[in-house]
C-alpha cells in the first residue's frame, strides 16, 4: 500500500490516456468481478441493515393503534432497544386497559385488540406490522399453542410461517431477531478481537527478544485453557448477557489475529524499506504505523469475513449447549437443541429452520470472504501443459 | 536443528506448568468448586436422611475439616498445586488415632501409640517387633475444644507426574479408568474421520487444481466451503433429521454407538452395525476437517505447477500422471504436512457436540457432564491431557515438516 500513494499521486488522466486505479481501486473491480462474492455481499449487508427494522416487520406489538382520538406507536419503541440489548420486551409497555381490553392490566394484546376494534366499529385501528408475532411472546398469549407445525394457523387463522417452539413462540420471528443477535455478534467479536489482536502482535513482532518470547509463553498458556470450561464458570457466577459472551469471546480470540500479525511484522522489518525508514531516522511510531502496517494488513484483512463465521458458529454452538445467551433471548442454538431433544416427536422444523438460516448466512459470508481473498490476491496460476 | 528442538521441548516445561497452574487458580478459586459442593451434597443428606433434627449448622465441624484435608483446602494454593503434580508429599492416608488404642489402618495392620516418656512411639499393635513401614504420627490442636489429638498417616508422591489423575467425584472411580473406558468409541471415530478427511482432501485438492476454473471447481468449492463455514455438529444434526427421523427417510439409526443387542451378535451383523451406525457421525466429523485441507492442497499445486522444473518435466516428455504424482506432488505435499502431528489428537477427538448430537457415549460427552457437574479431576485431566496434545502436536508438525522439505532449518 506504500504503493497506493505513489499511484493516488499521480494524475488519473495520465499521457498514455489509460485509466489508472490506485491499488483499492483495482481490488474492488476484481472484487465485483467476483459475482457470487459481490451478490453475497449485497444480499448479506442488506438483510443487516433491513434486520435493525425488525420490531416494524415482524413484531406482536402494532405499529400504529387509534383509540378514542389518540394514536399511538407501540412497536416503534422497541427499534431502540433492539439493537442496544438485542432483545425485545425490556422496554415500557401500554396496558391493554389503556386501550380498551377490559381487564387486561398487563402488556395489551395486539392481535386481540385489533379484531376487537373490528367487531366493535366504532372507529378504533389497530396496524399491526406485515408478520404480526413476535419473538418471546409465549404461550400465555391466547392462541399460541408449543409445537405448531410450519404454515399451522392459530385459532383466529393468523398463519405461523415456520411454526411454533416447546412454548408457542414463533419460530420465524426468532430465527429473524436471531439472525439480528447473531451477526452483531460476531461482528463485534471480531472487531473488537483485531482490535486487541493486531496492535500486540504487531508491537511482539517488531520489537521481538524478551517481550515477544513472554507474551508468546503467555498467549501459549492462554491458548491452553478449556475455553468451554471458563464460560461455564462465567456463567455460573453471573448471568451470561450478550457483552458478557462478547467479552468472554474476545478474550480467547484474539490471540490468532496477534499471531498472525506478528508472523507479518517480523517478515516485514527485515526488509529493506524498514532498514532504509530506520537509517534515515523515521521515529519508531511512524515505521509502525505508516511503514509496515499498511503493508501487513492483507492477510488479516481477507481473515475477516472467517472470523465472522467462526463467531457465529461459537454463539450457535455455546447456545445449543445451554451456555449462552440468557433466556428467552431468540437463539439459533437454542432452537436446534429443543429439536434435538424431542428428536423422535418429528418437530422437525425446530432443528432444520435455525440450521437453515445458519447455513445461509455463513453461506454468504464464506462466499464474501473468498472473492475478498481472491481480490487481494496479486497471483494468477498460470500453467503449462 | 537437534538444538532447536531441544529448546523447544524445554520451552513446553514452563507452558505446561503455566496453564494447569491457571487452570487450577481458577478452579480452586471460582465458587461452587469441590469443597462446597460436597459440603452441600452433606447437608442435602443430612437434611433429607437424617430424620430432620439434623440441621443446616449441625454438620459437624469434625466433618468440614476431614472434607478440607481430603481435598487439600488446609494448605496454601501452591502447596495444593504441587501435591497435585505430585512433586510434593501428599498424606496418602490419615487416621484420627488415640494413645493406647489400636486403630486399623489398612489389610491387617493395626497401629497402636504407645507412651514413651513425655513422647510417644508408634508401634504394630499386634506385633511390635513388625515394622510398621512409612506411617507417622503427629499432635493436634481441636479448635474447638482446645484438647489435643493424634493421627497417624502416610505420605507418598502422588500426582499427576506419577500418573495419578484422582478419582471421579461423580463416578467414584479412578479418572484414568473411566477415559480409558471411553477412549475407544472415540478412537475409532478419530481415526477414521483423520484417514478420511485426508484421503479425501488430497485427492479432490489434486482434481480441483487439474480443473481449475471448470465448472467442477466451482461446485466442489461450494460444497467445500459449505462444510468449512458451518460447524460439524449442525450437519450433523440436519443429517439425523433428515436421514433418521419418520418424518423423513429413516435410513441410519437415531444415535448411539452400537445397537442394544450387539453382544449377541455375530461377527458380521457386528461389522455391519458398527458401520451402519458410524455413517452419519463420521460424515460430521470429516466434514468439518476436510475443507482446510482441500483448498491448501489445491492452492499449493497449483503453487508447484507453475513452477519452471515442472514446465521442465512436460518440455522433456513426460506423461501428465507422472509429473503431477511423482514431480508436483511431492512439493506440493509439504503445506498438507504442517499440521501433520496433531495426528495424537485423533485418540482425545471426541467433540462434545457431534457426540451430544449423535448421543454416543464417549469422551468428548465425559468431559462435558464433569465440566457440567464439576467433577474436578477428570476436567483436570483433560486439562492436562489436552494441554500435552497441543504442545507435543506442534512439534511433531515442526519435526514432520523438517523431515519432508529439507530446505527447512529451524534456528
Amino acid at each position: 500500500m506504500a504503493e497506493t500513494e505513489t499511484l493516488a499521486a499521480t494524475p488519473s488522466n495520465s499521457a498514455s490516456g489509460e485509466e489508472i486505479l490506485s491499488i483499492q481501486q483495482r481490488r474492488w473491480r476484481k472484487f465485483r468481478s467476483f459475482k457470487r462474492g459481490y451478490y453475497s455481499m449485497l444480499i448479506l449487508v442488506g438483510a443487516y441493515l433491513v434486520s435493525f427494522f425488525l420490531p416494524l416487520l415482524v413484531n406482536n406489538r402494532a405499529l400504529v393503534v387509534h383509540y378514542n382520538g389518540q394514536t399511538y406507536f407501540p412497536a416503534f419503541r422497541d427499534l431502540l432497544d433492539l439493537p442496544i440489548v438485542g432483545q425485545l420486551g425490556g422496554t415500557p409497555f401500554i396496558s391493554g386497559e389503556e386501550l380498551g381490553q377490559v381487564g387486561n392490566k398487563s402488556e395489551c394484546n395486539y392481535r386481540a385488540l385489533k379484531r376487537q376494534y373490528e367487531a366493535e366499529g366504532k372507529g378504533n385501528y389497530v396496524i399491526m406490522p406485515p408478520y404480526p408475532f413476535g419473538p418471546i411472546e409465549d404461550i400465555s398469549v391466547e392462541g399460541n399453542e408449543p409445537f405448531m407445525p410450519p404454515l399451522s394457523r392459530d385459532m383466529f387463522g393468523d398463519m405461523h410461517l415456520f411454526g411454533t417452539d416447546d412454548r408457542g413462540r414463533d419460530v420465524l420471528a426468532r430465527m429473524a431477531y436471531g439472525f439480528q443477535i447473531s451477526f452483531s455478534f460476531a461482528l463485534l467479536v471480531a472487531s473488537l478481537s483485531y482490535l486487541i489482536g493486531v496492535p500486540l502482535g504487531a508491537l511482539m513482532g517488531y520489537f521481538g527478544r524478551w517481550f515477544d518470547l513472554l507474551m508468546q509463553r503467555f498467549m501459549e498458556i492462554w491458548g491452553s485453557l478449556p475455553f468451554l470450561f471458563l464460560i461455564i464458570i462465567v456463567v455460573s457466577i453471573v448471568r451470561p448477557s450478550f457483552f458478557v459472551l462478547v467479552l468472554l469471546l474476545v478474550i480467547f480470540s484474539w490471540l490468532g489475529i496477534a499471531q498472525q500479525m506478528r508472523a507479518q511484522f517480523y517478515r516485514e522489518k527485515t526488509r529493506d524499506y524498514t532498514a532504509a525508514a530506520i537509517s534515515i531516522g523515521v521515529p519508531t511510531r511512524k515505521i509502525l504505523l505508516k511503514h509496515i502496517l499498511p503493508n501487513s494488513l492483507v492477510p488479516i484483512i481477507t481473515f475477516f469475513p472467517f472470523a465472522i463465521v467462526g463467531d457465529i458458529g461459537a454463539l450457535v454452538s455455546l447456545d445449543f449447549l445451554g451456555f449462552g445467551l440468557a433466556p428467552p433471548t431468540p437463539s439459533w442454538g437454542e432452537m436446534v437443541s429443543i429439536g434435538m431433544e424431542n428428536l423422535t416427536s418429528g418437530y422437525w422444523w425446530l432443528v432444520l429452520v435455525p440450521l437453515g438460516a445458519l447455513f445461509v448466512t455463513l453461506m454468504l459470508v464464506v462466499f464474501i470472504g473468498e472473492a475478498i481473498r481472491e481480490a487481494f490476491d496479486p497471483k494468477t496460476f498460470s500453467r503449462l501443459r | 536443528m537437534v538444538e532447536y528442538f531441544i529448546r523447544r521441548i524445554l520451552l513446553t516445561i514452563p507452558t505446561f506448568l503455566g496453564s494447569t497452574f491457571v487452570v487450577f487458580l481458577v478452579v480452586q478459586l471460582a465458587p461452587g468448586g469441590p469443597l462446597e459442593q460436597q459440603i452441600q451434597a452433606l447437608k442435602r443428606g443430612a437434611e433429607t436422611g437424617g430424620a430432620g433434627l439434623v440441621g443446616e449448622q449441625a454438620l459437624p465441624k469434625d466433618a468440614i475439616e476431614e472434607l478440607k484435608r481430603f481435598y487439600g483446602f488446609d494448605k496454601p494454593i501452591w502447596q495444593r498445586y504441587l501435591i497435585w503434580l505430585g512433586v510434593m508429599k501428599r498424606e496418602a492416608k490419615s487416621y484420627r488415632i488415640e494413645p493406647g488404642k489400636p486403630r486399623l489402618v489398612g489389610e491387617n495392620q493395626r497401629l497402636v501409640l504407645v507412651p514413651d516418656g513425655k513422647s510417644f512411639v508408634l508401634r504394630d499393635a499386634d506385633d511390635p517387633s513388625k515394622p510398621i513401614g512409612e506411617w507417622k504420627w503427629r499432635a493436634e490442636r481441636d479448635e474447638e475444644t482446645g484438647a489435643t489429638r493424634y493421627r497417624v498417616y502416610l505420605e507418598a508422591y502422588s500426582g499427576i507426574l506419577t500418573g495419578d489423575f484422582g478419582r471421579s467425584y461423580r463416578f467414584r472411580k479412578p479418572v484414568m479408568e473411566l477415559i480409558a473406558e471411553r477412549l475407544p468409541v472415540s478412537v475409532q471415530f478419530g481415526i477414521i474421520s483423520f484417514v478420511l478427511s485426508y484421503a479425501i482432501s488430497i485427492y479432490l485438492g489434486v482434481q480441483k487444481a487439474l480443473r481449475h476454473n471448470t465448472p467442477f471447481d466451482f461446485a466442489t468449492s461450494s460444497a467445500v466451503f459449505i462444510t468449512y463455514s458451518i460447524p460439524g455438529w449442525a450437519i450433523g444434526a440436519v443429517l439425523l433429521v433428515l436421514l433418521a427421523t419418520d418424518r423423513f427417510l429413516p435410513i441410519f439409526p437415531l444415535g448411539g454407538f452400537e445397537d442394544p443387542l450387539y453382544a449377541e451378535m455375530n461377527l458380521l451383523e457386528k461389522i455391519w452395525d458398527r458401520a451402519y451406525h458410524f455413517v452419519l457421525p463420521t460424515l460430521a466429523y470429516t466434514a468439518g476437517s476436510f475443507a482446510v485441507l482441500t483448498m491448501l492442497m489445491k492452492n499449493s499445486l497449483l503453487d508447484t505447477l507453475s513452477s519452471d522444473y515442472i514446465r521442465t518435466a512436460f518440455a522433456k516428455g513426460l506423461r501428465e500422471q507422472r509429473v503431477i504424482w511423482l514431480h508436483a506432488m511431492r512439493n506440493s505435499i509439504i503445506p498438507i504436512t504442517a499440521n501433520i502431528g496433531y495426528v495424537i489428537g485423533v485418540f482425545f477427538a471426541g467433540s462434545y457436540l457431534i457426540e451430544r448430537v449423535f448421543d454416543i457415549q464417549g469422551i468428548g460427552q465425559l468431559s462435558f457432564e464433569a465440566l457440567v457437574a464439576r467433577d474436578y479431576p477428570i476436567v483436570f485431566a483433560f486439562t492436562v491431557i489436552s494441554v500435552v496434545v497441543t504442545l507435543i502436536g506442534s512439534i511433531l508438525s515442526d519435526l514432520a515438516l523438517a523431515i519432508v522439505d529439507p530446505r527447512i532449518r529451524f534456528k
